[in-house]
């Protein structure tokens, strides 16, 4: 069979029993090689003759056969697939000729062996009435039920069962079936295993494993102690042991921030909204902070999931819920003075209805915007029938009281700075005003006006030519500094809102045109009042001026139960109904979707390649029957994410070894690591070699939760002046104590316009897509990140002097280092070479006095003034760096401390140090 | 963890070989890579990017009728009214006057007059349209074909294209003004490509990359026996993870920045340039000595191997008072950008490399009145524009394409920004059909679905 396997052909109807059986050519080309032709090869050979190149016609056999004005009757060799130009054209060997021209058309080699083997089978070409016969009696794949598409043929296509799979049933397999005793996660495996002739790679030792796992559950290095203490309790009981140790991480509040920081990654998080003003949101610290205790909780994920889609509509009184609704407003989004509304209000729209899409069910709905899906059974109207259930979301920040759980701490201290800021901000304006006023008075003067200001003179009715012209500013320094005061006092009146109990979340009701979205918006007394309640309808190219056929609220069709799923068309409650439908047990994407991610977030890759994609163009799931036997476990025992941890930390699988006895053969049969015979070593996240260089220095502030932290950041990269809408950023400014800035990243605040160089260059994803799986690369930048900056320096130099102040030897010194950085002891080689650079390091910095660093307590701002042409200066000043209490400096540790700072430094770049096995 | 390599397999496992087999035999063929029109002339690019949005009214698209219109009052139709385009607004003529410049006569306004000396090296293109009204989206669809951020930037796929002639050297740099577009450092991202194809800005001020030196007090020989420590550690440690290749890429990676330490600030630094060549491009004199030292650079870049050099200059958002905002800005690019073109050609160098001159969208015909009158600007208009190219390939001494009578949208030989990638990829050798990169379950492509080469812009 060609494209697709011969799964379901569907039996001849008996009415067409007088039509004679087809013939293999004949099936070939009505199933497979005539579509094939229409869909890649007419619009240039066929349809339109204006349009015809290289005078190769392909809509009937005979000008097939007469061939182009290369090719001639070359072109196909009747009867000899292999030997016709065409046939190497379309596997792209033909070169100048590789069909179709755009790469993304290109034929798959099954598609290309179905016309090589229609040409070998003579090459038939039917009547259009049997072609339509054959395809309707002989057609391969599957029909999938929906709610329609836009044309017939949509409708009734045949899909490759195979890719179907995540609207199958979750089957998980019999239990009995998967051997005594053994973690069915290992039978799973096992079975593939063994299929390949491959062994699994012995259990790793239990220094390996605790450190995997600490990483792997708190995003932490674990402590000596505990390494310790855990190989001594293995070595008497290695499973009871183990246990112990994941059911402790598991119960540490490091689990949540680090657990939190994946989900967070797959919804976008950030603290501004992007684009042109990149505004901050002053309170999504509240959602992030929501995630890291519904994972701490172990909040069951049917729960989450309603929360996030419909906490409003399930219980506007609870804040906790108002807050965490406000994942559906995660993404980059604004509205300016130049934007349409009607085109801000679809990108949110458009923006919410993928983004569930991708985050939930991991479908990929943005490409049924236009048309129906190219290759999965979502149609368009699916597409705005799930639109429709946030026709009537609305965004609001809301009051909503402080939870008992939520760390209020540094509010006022951080307040007191920002006021500081604003008060600077609005004492220059008023500077500024005060000019105005002056030249006014000049202007009526000069003009022997009876007038001392233009508002007199409008209350005195003056005409318009005795009205001075706007402002009156003389130099570029008060036209430019007005404007940057200007912008500058609504961004800082606005970020107020971080220290107010307030919640960035949304109500339904109808839509208000807003001009321009430059302060926090309140929800309005009546929803209903006032507005235009939003009719969905599909949209022609997704144009929102271009409403057809109008859609009620609804959910995908293709997932069984879809068709029947009723959403009320009510102003409230299609959101909760929504939830509902994800949320349940029948629903055949969402368990295997997260069980997909938890699993995804363990080994380092999925066992389905594309978390965010199940759809046919998706990888397929390497292990079906253990994803599925996942997907049921979660749902089985009360949506925990908990117990899904425990049941895949205990498996062999995740215990393994990275270093396989026959490597060799491993990377012959299974050179992608989809068999986990070894278990994959994996590069820290950004996140955890910041969080793990601030442990082992003995620096790190485990306090949770809060406003955002705001760590140093290489002060070249604070200061990068950028540009916002008409005016600059104001500048990065760290906090002012170590230990308020040496917190967890997942606290730092994230500005979508501003990233933190350090951990952007380590694969920290942009907030702007939903990040499904993080790239580790390998590049310069991260050399000097992590050798040359003063974040490493200073890390570098607490972790000497913590060290030193622990140690009695300089061996035994060496000897905490190693076991903090890497979590064992030197060899007696590397404890020789060690001390040696340590002594030489010594040297070399005894005989520098080490610079005083200094910070600035303002900065001056450079550009062209748009009103005289001419060029301005802006001075910022900042305030924190008047107080500003640098972590331990080389100026006030010795030679000896600063040359074992050499040597730390060198752990922290180690390769030891970055990976884990 | 997602390596290249491990990329490869999968794909392989998941498409057949058609796609893989390609992808592998030219990553096998080393740094440098096939374009696939080998009769492509261009085999860099300089980027001159406007950023702000130039007024092609008030630069190289004159509009005498906006003299009779002048202050009249102007009303636009249709829906899709923004806040700033409701009130009041008048018709704006240009406080420039036009001269015809070179033996093409090309229309430019009086302050260009370096640029006016070598107009027969350009290809001015006046049918350019759109689809963004903001900043930052515009800036985003210009350098990645996608308004909304994250996908590669124009230089991440000219180098994935055509790969590295300097493997020691970032094939895609660029260089920044002292504050970054709106947008950010997203409109030179390597998107879904392998990071190494990231652009990388050379800061003009401090230090040209980020931590490129180490810390005060450390010296390089300092430094390089921390490095040997740091490979003895990562030694011993490969011996005991013989199976994990990351590890000896991330050893070479120390090596490669050692080096870089030293050459790159080599080459930022400009002192030791000949007199002439400095006064040519303007620098050390204002108000061209930014801009001059950047095209300088972008020039030295060039020639030492970089693929694709993106170069800012603005802001050319001239809302308020067009006269005095563009009558700053064009002198400070004019000798500048002059001076690179006729270098450029002095070396031999303009037949292959190409050089484009563009904004995110040109500006209105109209404005609200602000002011009372005296000082008038001009909004944002991505249905019309000015962008011209020059180099290798293209069509020079032409102007190609029309707005309408008052700027406000193209009439003549209209295309789809989509278009122009297409045709910078051609001029370059590459063909956007066939540069594309396997993400997320399908092909992707810098014109997000394909689009067609304007053949007027190419000699």
């Amino acid at each position: 069979m060609s494209v697709f396997f011969a799964v379901a052909a569907v039996a001849a109807v008996s009415s067409f029993a007088a039509e004679k059986a087809p013939s293999k050519g004949e099936k070939l080309f009505a199933l497979t090689v005539r579509p094939l032709f229409a869909e890649k090869c007419f619009g240039c050979h066929g349809e339109d003759p204006e349009k015809i190149k290289g005078d190769y016609v392909m809509t009937d056999r005979e000008s097939l056969l007469k061939g182009g004005e290369t090719y001639g009757k070359d072109a196909v060799v009747v009867g000899d697939g292999a030997k016709s130009p065409l046939y190497a054209m379309v596997l792209r060997e033909e070169p100048d000729f590789e069909m179709p021209p755009k790469e993304a058309d290109q034929l798959t080699r099954q598609e290309a062996d179905a016309i090589r083997d229609w040409i070998d089978a003579g090459a038939p070409w039917p009547e259009d009435a049997r072609i339509a016969w054959i395809q309707k009696n002989h057609a391969p794949g599957v029909t999938v039920k929906t709610s329609g598409g836009l044309n017939d043929g949509w409708t009734h296509r045949r899909y490759d069962p195979a890719g179907l799979w995540a609207y199958r049933p979750v089957k998980a397999p019999d239990p009995t079936g998967l051997g005594e005793g053994l973690n069915p996660v290992d039978s799973l495996i096992g079975a593939a295993l063994a299929e390949k002739g491959l062994k699994a790679a012995p259990r790793a030792d239990p220094r390996t494993l605790i450190r995997r796992v600490t990483f792997d559950l708190t995003g932490l290095p674990p402590k000596p102690e505990e390494i310790e203490a855990f190989a001594a309790a293995a070595e008497r009981d290695a499973e009871g042991a183990w246990r112990d140790l994941v059911d402790r991480l598991l119960d540490s509040p490091q689990y949540g921030e680090q657990w939190a920081r994946h989900w967070l990654d797959v919804v976008r998080y950030a603290d501004s909204s992007g684009f042109a003003n990149d505004y901050e949101r002053p309170n999504t610290w509240r959602y992030r902070d929501y995630v890291i205790r519904a994972f701490n909780e172990d909040k069951p994920y049917d729960q989450f999931i309603r929360e996030q889609i419909a906490g409003d509509e399930i219980d506007r009184g609870d804040p906790e819920m108002l807050i965490a609704v406000g994942f559906l407003r995660m993404g980059p989004w604004e509205h300016t003075g130049m934007s349409v509304a009607k085109v801000t209000r679809q990108l949110f729209l458009d923006d919410i209805t993928d983004s569930v899409g991708q985050v939930f069910l991991a479908q990929a709905l943005q490409c049924a915007r236009c048309h129906d899906h190219k290759f999965d059974p979502v149609p368009t109207r699916d597409y705005y029938a799930m639109q429709a259930v946030f026709a009537t979301t609305q965004f609001a920040e809301v009051d909503a009281p402080w939870l008992p759980e939520e760390n209020t701490g540094g509010m006022e201290e951080d307040e007191r700075y920002h006021r500081l800021r604003d008060e600077a901000n609005e004492a220059l304006l008023a500077r500024l005003s005060e000019k105005q006023r002056e030249y006014e008075r000049a202007w009526f003067a000069e003009k022997g006006l009876p007038y001392r200001s233009r508002a007199e003179a409008k209350k005195a009715k003056a005409p318009a030519k005795d009205l001075p012209p706007g402002k009156l500013f003389r130099t570029p320094d008060e036209f430019g500094q007005e404007r940057i005061g200007r912008k500058w006092d609504n961004r800082f009146g606005w970020e107020f809102d971080r220290y107010r109990p307030i919640a960035y979340t949304v109500y339904d009701g109808k839509t208000r045109t807003v001009k321009a979205e430059y302060n926090r918006l309140e929800m309005p007394g009546d929803p209903m009042k006032e507005g235009e309640l939003e009719k969905t309808a599909i949209l022609q190219t997704g144009n929102p001026f271009a409403p057809a056929a109008p859609v009620k609220p609804g959910v995908l069709s293709a997932v069984p139960g879809g068709l029947d799923t009723a959403i009320p068309d009510a102003v409230s409650g299609r959101r909760t109904a929504l939830a509902d439908w994800i949320a349940s047990p029948e629903n055949t994407l969402t368990a295997r979707v997260m069980a997909n991610r938890v699993w995804l977030w363990h080994f380092g890759r999925g066992l389905a390649g594309n978390p965010n994609n199940f759809g046919s163009t998706g990888k397929r799931p390497t292990h079906p029957e253990l994803l599925d036997w996942l997907a049921n476990e979660l749902v089985t025992n009360g949506w925990s994410i908990k117990h899904l941890h425990r049941v895949i930390l205990s498996s062999e699988a995740y215990r393994r070894s990275c270093e396989h006895p026959d490597a060799a053969s491993v990377r012959e049969k299974d050179p992608n690591g989809a068999d986990y015979a070894a278990f994959p070593p994996r590069r820290l996240s950004a996140e955890e070699i910041r969080d793990a260089m601030l442990a082992v220095s003995g620096e790190l502030n485990p306090e949770m939760g809060g406003i955002p932290a705001r760590p140093d950041m290489n002060l070249e990269a604070a200061l990068q002046p950028r540009m916002i809408m008409g005016t600059f950023a104001p500048s990065y400014v760290p906090n002012p104590r170590p230990e308020q800035r040496n917190r967890r990243t997942i606290y730092a605040h994230k500005t979508r316009g501003q990233r933190d160089p350090f951990l952007e260059t380590f694969n920290q994803p942009g907030p702007d897509k939903s990040c499904e799986l993080r790239d580790s690369s390998n590049v310069t930048p991260q050399v000097f990140s992590l050798l040359n900056s003063e974040e490493s320096a200073d890390r570098a130099l607490a972790f000497a002097a913590r060290v030193l102040g622990e140690s009695n030897t300089p061996e035994s010194a060496v000897e905490r280092a190693f076991r903090l950085a890497f979590g064992r002891a030197p060899s007696a080689e590397e404890a020789a070479s060690a001390l040696a650079h340590w002594r030489e390091c010594e040297k070399l910095q005894a005989g520098v006095n080490p610079p005083k660093r200094e910070w600035p307590a303002e900065v001056v701002r450079e550009a062209n003034e748009e009103n005289t042409g001419k060029p301005f200066t802006f001075t910022e000043r900042l305030f924190v760096y008047e107080d500003y209490v640098p972590d331990l400096q080389p100026g006030d540790a010795d030679a000896r401390t600063r040359g074992f700072a050499d040597l730390c430094l060198m752990l922290f770049n180690a390769n030891e140090f970055v990976y884990v096995y | 963890m997602k390596t290249r390599r491990e990329f490869l397999h999968g794909l392989n496992a998941s498409l057949g070989g058609v796609a893989f087999t390609g992808m592998l035999a030219r990553e096998a063929r080393g740094a440098t890579k096939e374009p696939h029109f080998p009769e492509a002339k261009a085999k860099r690019c300089i980027f001159l990017y406007m950023e702000g949005g130039p007024s092609h009214i008030d630069t190289f698209d004159p509009k005498p009728r906006l003299r009779d219109l002048h202050l009249k009052e102007f009303t636009r139709e249709g829906e899709e009214q923004s806040a700033m385009s409701s009130g009041k607004r008048y018709y704006v003529q240009s406080p420039f006057e036009f001269v015809k410049a070179g033996q093409s006569g090309a229309d430019m306004c009086s302050l260009w007059e370096n640029l006016a000396g070598v107009a027969d090296e350009l290809c001015f293109y006046r049918g350019l349209q759109v689809d963004s009204v903001n900043h930052p989206t515009a800036n985003y669809h210009v350098n990645t074909g996608n308004q909304f951020g994250g996908d590669p930037a124009v230089g991440a796929w000219v180098n994935h294209g055509l790969g590295s002639e300097n493997e020691d050297l970032p094939g895609f740099v660029v260089l920044p003004e002292l504050a970054y577009p709106q947008g950010g450092a997203a409109n030179w991202s390597n998107g879904y490509l392998p990071t190494s194809f990231q652009g990388t800005p050379l800061r003009p001020k401090g230090s040209p990359l980020l931590d490129i030196r180490p810390q005060p007090g450390t010296t390089l020989e300092h430094q390089r026996k921390n490095l040997d420590f740091l490979a003895t550690l990562n030694r011993e440690h490969a011996g005991r993870h013989p199976g994990h290749e990351e590890l000896a890429a991330r050893m070479k990676n120390y090596e490669l920045a050692y080096r870089m330490q030293t050459q790159v600030p080599d080459i930022v630094d400009l002192d030791r340039e000949p007199a002439a060549v400095l006064e040519k491009y303007g620098i050390g004199k204002e108000p061209t000595d930014s801009v001059g030292r950047r095209c300088l650079l972008a020039r030295k870049l060039v020639e030492k191997g970089v693929r694709f050099v993106q170069l800012y200059a603005g802001t050319w958002d001239s809302h308020d008072y067009i006269a005095k905002a563009h009558g700053a800005l064009i002198p400070a690019v004019d000798r500048p950008i002059a001076a690179l073109i006729s270098d450029l050609k002095e070396r031999g160098m303009l037949k292959d490399t190409l050089v484009v001159w563009m904004g995110e969208f040109g500006r209105t015909p109209d404005n609200g009145i602000r002011g009372g009158g005296l000082a008038y600007g001009r909004d944002h208009n991505p249905k019309a524009m000015t962008v011209w190219l020059a180099g290798g390939g293209v069509k020079a001494g032409h102007t190609i394409g029309a707005t309408d009578e008052i700027g406000g949208e193209a009439v003549e030989c209209v295309h789809h920004l989509r278009d122009f990638h297409v045709t910078l990829l051609k001029l370059l050798g590459l063909d956007d059909n066939r540069l594309t990169y396997f993400h997320a379950g399908r092909f992707k492509q810098l014109s997000q679905f394909g689009g067609e080469a304007i053949a007027d812009l190419i000699a």
